[in-house]
């Protein structure tokens, strides 16, 4: 039996290729998955082992873990005198003070910066030893004075310099145009898409931290044979109490310990989109088996006639899925390797730039792309293994033969449940307000449940619906017939539709929180925003009070005022702390209180939104004890506002901020036109007056909405960019479809050609067909999507996704995609139909 | 088009498939001419040529030399576009089996030629068609629910539903019971006698070849015979001379 199995397969080259396809299209994506976050591990594990200099000693903020990364920034200095200190701990053989700040900004000689928003734009000192900096000086030297600077070598490709030209950086101390002397670069190629900027000590001092006498870290060689821990615990005993020695070792054991977090969470996340490619691969692999065991009845009735009993007939049938499916596993493989370019493409694309290293296959993924591959295809091809053994074997000697149609009552009864299931669920899902993951979580599973139910009840409905949507393919003479096909095996329509159905389901349900995630803030830009312009920095980051001292008094405004921002620590949860001008500010923003009054806010006090208030357990009139960044205080809340989604957190005046140790960094400038004043020569003004003083935008109110979109269009495009594989591959099972199609009708074409059907409309016939199918997925699936994105949105709605919005538009050309992929998807089986030659097709076998 | 006293002719026609030592000569140099009007049975032993002859005169298949006319029209210089055009408006066709769509009603299937063309049928024609052969209260069936009489008797009606110029039948009757067969030759029969329509069938069965006017009898890929007024007794005396081992 299993040389029968293995040599129907050497015949069936159609056959062969079409399940080997559907497998490797679903391994791949998984493995992908695998090959692209386990090499990206690696390359980043071996980014911080790399180096790290046997003890860094940083403030260390109250309620918050060691800090990792990029130690210090402006907000968290040492006094500069430590560092003699720490010199003299015996053990030591060097100690350099570092300052480093993510407020050096380098731009293109057009203005614009060159980080996108997100990116570090890092400024740092410059430190002698090689083996206490992160990075290698690899053209040029060390930068000395005011005038020059070492860039980053990908900073200064970006920025179209090399050694000797000069560069503009936009820096706290002001905007300066230093002599670019060398080019570093860190050990491993890409390590984020941001700049890097070295200053020598004093110049970063003076830039970045407005020439205090102050580090951000000192970083610390021990001498030959000292330990690391020991070396750390003396020098432990010379700091105050706010400052921290961490080893190298620690270092690089929590930073490992915080890129494995992220990128469990990574792969997590690409491997749900994984699973949804291998769902729809699985229907993909399930019709295939259905449609090439029906292609084979005789053949196996005829196995059965000779003497074969059912359970080898099942067994060929199995044998001949594992061996396909452990081939095309290992072809998924080298596909995921693809896969996993792609991704790291996409990444890049979306502005993400990863750290370079070799591919990385673990055994795990092989395992996994063999037991995904195998195991998808055997459990795909079990039921129609089943169905192929009870073949009688009287079905060889007949002409024509069909399986009997079986009963959907086992189907209907499944699908009712399943709806039952899937609105309880839901129901139950949305009665949770508070707990938006659990609410969340409940509408998943409805969803899925939706989702099994329509594939159950598909057949039910599918071929009332193709009636429907089929109705104006009647306009073509071949249409018809088209229509018919379509409809004539509801199972394997709606197995095909299915698949694609999943895609876009999920597509469209991002479609609307995305579009309703959008109105949202612009309703709440409306709705609070008071200020005619909003001036920020051109890469969002703080700036200093100049940019204020410039505008300030701008002929044609009425109000000009700004805002600083800080965090705080309240048991143990770190919250957002606004310090503003409450008078001015109130011109500029509507913040609505439910109790209290912002009038009310003086020195010491705090407002808070009620989101806050309750989680906290915070009350009107209250002390609460805080951790600020210079160490534990008091906040007594003032008044209670209203949670809008644009203002979050504690709001303080200005002095109570500057008491709590921030820095004199503002977030933004607001401006209000004074009566009568001219929007456009305001602005202009207000442009002029920022020019010298650094990188900022101006932006109106429209203008504002746009910005916020943009970003929620990119991190919504990178999910429509990962849920399109998953949409490819069902497009892939609408090609295996009606190839099989096509092939099992081949008399019926041969007729068509005999009785004057012209090659051109039989092409016609299957091109729409196979649109029919397609939008009937696609439809279906935006549907389902629209209907429990829309859920998703009541449920999202406290947390500032107030609005629902169906993005009609954008439906539509999911709509006009499915037609057009369908198109596509039917070139070849229309191709194969035309060409099929005619007398074989109508002989009699 | 003109009326000729032949509907279809072959000259010189040869078919040769394949090549070197798997050559076969399915059809030798033939001459045929398919009178107009008249119900021309072609019979012969398997592997005689008369399917192959059937395929080449329809257009189906292309001849490998000679002539043969359809009407007035030369086969062998048409491309494909005009002889699927040509089968579509002159030529009906009736086949042994898979004869019609399984997703259209009988009405459907009958009118399927017709349709392809983006015509509109002929609605007195068609009802004198449906009368004949008898499936008026079938109309709405689709094949599945009809017997293999009813089926073949659905493809008659559709090869004449466009008012052919010829029929051509290929073993119409090979899947079918005797009683069956008798409706479906019965019918062929009443539509050269009550329509003029010209008729060529395929058969091996020397009963349903005595339906016809006239049969040719092919062997070995040539035209060994022909007999008019055939009845039974007559087409097997001759099949015997040709072909004894086939009695």
């Amino acid at each position: 039996m299993l040389r029968t199995s293995l040599r129907s397969l050497a015949q069936h080259r159609l056959r062969l290729a079409l399940t080997v396809v559907a497998v490797v299209a679903g391994v791949g994506f998984v493995t992908g998955t695998y090959l692209f976050t386990d090499s990206l591990q690696r390359a980043f594990d071996r980014l911080f082992d790399l180096r790290q200099p046997d003890v860094t000693v940083s403030r260390q903020l109250p309620g918050q873990a060691a800090t990792g990364g990029a130690a210090g920034g402006a907000e968290r200095t040492l006094p500069a005198a430590l560092v003699d200190r720490i010199a003299k701990v015996p053990g030591v053989a060097a100690a350099y003070g570092v300052v480093t700040d993510g407020s050096a900004t380098v731009m293109t000689a057009g203005g614009e910066p060159l980080a996108r928003l997100g990116q570090r734009t890092t400024g740092t000192s410059w430190v002698p030893n090689p083996r206490l900096r992160g990075y290698d000086l690899v053209s040029g030297r060390a930068p000395i004075g005011r005038g020059e600077v070492a860039l980053l070598a990908s900073t200064a490709a970006r920025a179209g310099v090399t050694v000797g030209g000069t560069v503009r950086v936009d820096t706290p101390g002001g905007v300066i145009e230093p002599t670019v002397v060398g080019l570093v670069e860190r050990p491993i190629a890409g390590t984020d898409g941001g700049t890097l900027v070295v200053f020598d000590l004093p110049t970063a001092r003076r830039l970045l931290l407005e020439g205090r006498a102050q580090v951000t870290s000192v970083v610390v060689a021990a001498a030959p044979g000292i330990d690391q821990q020991r070396l750390a615990d003396r020098i432990t005993d010379v700091l105050p109490p706010d400052a921290r020695a961490e080893t190298g070792r620690s270092r690089s054991a929590d930073l490992a310990a915080r890129l494995q977090d992220a990128f469990t969470f990574l792969s997590t996340f690409l491997l749900a989109f994984a699973g949804i490619a291998l769902l729809v691969a699985g229907f993909l692999i399930y019709n295939t088996f259905t449609m090439l065991v029906a292609a084979r009845t005789r053949e196996l009735a005829l196995l059965r006639a000779v003497g074969a009993s059912r359970g080898q007939v099942r067994r060929a049938v199995l044998v001949e899925a594992a061996a396909v499916g452990t081939v095309a596993a290992g072809l998924g493989l080298v596909a995921g390797i693809g896969v996993s370019g792609l991704l790291r493409r996409l990444f890049e694309a979306f502005g993400v730039d990863l750290p370079g290293g070799p591919l990385v296959v673990e055994p795990r993924t092989i395992a996994v792309a063999l037991v995904v591959g195998v195991v998808t295809t055997v459990a795909s091809a079990y039921l129609p293994a089943r169905r192929a053994a009870l073949v009688p074997p009287v079905a060889a000697m007949r002409e024509e033969l069909e399986l009997p149609a079986r009963s959907l009552r086992g189907r209907t009864l499944l699908a009712l449940l399943l709806v039952v299931a899937a609105v309880v669920l839901a129901r139950t899902g949305l009665q949770l307000v508070d707990d938006v993951e659990r609410a969340a979580a409940y509408l998943g599973g409805s969803a899925v449940c939706a989702l099994v139910a329509l594939l159950a009840g598909a057949p039910l409905v599918g071929r009332g619906a193709l009636r429907v949507l089929g109705a104006p393919l009647t306009r073509w003479p071949v249409g018809r017939l088209a229509r018919e096909n379509a409809r004539r095996n509801p199972r394997r329509t709606a197995a095909t539709a299915a698949a694609l159905a999943i895609g876009l389901a999920v597509m469209s349900a991002v479609a609307v929180i995305a579009a309703s995630t959008k109105s949202s803030v612009a309703e709440v830009v409306d709705d609070t925003v008071g200020a005619d312009f909003i001036v920020a920095s051109a890469n969002l980051r703080p700036f200093t009070p100049r940019a204020y001292e410039a505008l300030a008094g701008t002929p044609g405004t009425s109000v000009v005022t700004f805002s600083r921002a800080v965090a705080l620590t309240l048991d143990g949860t770190q919250h957002p702390v606004i310090g503003v001008e409450p008078e001015q500010f109130a011109k500029v923003f509507k913040i609505t209180m439910a109790q209290g009054s912002f009038a009310d806010l003086a020195f010491g006090g705090a407002v808070v939104d009620e989101t806050t208030a309750r989680e906290a357990h915070l009350q009107l009139g209250q002390t609460a004890h805080v951790e600020f960044l210079n160490g534990p205080g008091r906040l007594r809340i003032d008044g209670i506002y209203q949670a809008s989604g644009a203002a979050q957190g504690f709001v303080v005046t200005l002095p109570t901020l500057a008491a709590a140790g921030s820095l004199e960094r503002d977030t933004a400038i607001y401006v209000r036109l004074a009566p009568g004043a001219d929007a456009a020569t305001v602005r202009t003004a207000l442009e002029q007056r920022l020019a010298p003083v650094g990188a900022f935008q101006v932006l109106d109110r429209t203008e504002l909405k746009e910005q916020i979109d943009a970003q929620f269009d990119r991190v919504f495009g990178f999910v429509y960019a990962l849920l399109a594989l998953a949409v490819i591959v069902a497009f892939l099972g609408i090609v295996n479809t009606l190839a099989l199609s096509v092939h099992e009708r081949r008399r019926e074409i041969g007729l068509l050609r005999a009785v004057g059907t012209s090659r051109h409309q039989l092409r016609v016939m299957v091109v729409l067909e196979s649109v029919l199918v397609a939008v009937l997925g696609g439809v279906v699936g935006i549907l389902l999507g629209v209907l429990y994105g829309a859920l998703l949105q009541r449920v999202l709605a406290a947390q500032g996704v107030s609005t629902l919005s169906v993005p009609v538009a954008q439906l539509g050309w999911f709509v006009a995609v499915s037609a057009a992929g369908g198109l596509l998807a039917a070139l070849w089986p229309a191709m194969t139909a035309a060409r099929m030659n005619l007398l074989r097709a109508i002989a009699t076998e | 088009m003109e009326q000729t006293p032949t509907a279809a002719r072959a000259r010189a026609l040869t078919k040769v498939y394949g090549a070197g030592a798997a050559q076969v000569r399915a059809l030798d140099a033939v001459d045929v001419d398919v009178e107009r009007g008249r119900y021309t049975a072609v019979m012969g032993p398997s592997g005689s040529g008369k399917s192959t002859l059937m395929h080449c005169l329809a257009g189906l298949d292309s001849v490998t030399s000679g002539d043969v006319w359809l009407g007035e029209v030369e086969l062998s210089r048409l491309a494909d576009r005009e002889l699927t055009r040509l089968r579509r408006d002159a030529v009906g066709f009736v086949f042994q089996s898979f004869n019609l769509l399984p997703t259209l009603t009988a009405l459907e299937n009958i009118t399927l030629p017709i349709d392809i063309a983006g015509r509109r049928p002929d609605p007195a024609w068609l009802d004198v068609v449906i009368d004949t052969v008898g499936l008026r209260d079938r109309l709405r069936h689709r094949p599945s629910e009809l017997s293999g009489g009813q089926q073949q008797r659905v493809a008659c009606a559709r090869a004449l539903a466009s008012r052919p110029q010829i029929v051509f039948a290929d073993e119409p009757t090979g899947n079918l019971d005797s009683r069956s067969s008798a409706e479906v030759l019965g019918f062929l029969r009443r539509s050269v006698a009550e329509f003029g329509q010209t008729i060529v069938m395929v058969t091996h069965d020397p009963v349903a070849a005595a339906y016809a006017d006239r049969v040719l009898f092919l062997a070995d890929g040539q035209v060994v015979g022909e007999l008019r007024e055939p009845t039974p007794e007559r087409v097997r005396e001759r099949l015997a001379a040709t072909d004894p081992a086939s009695v």
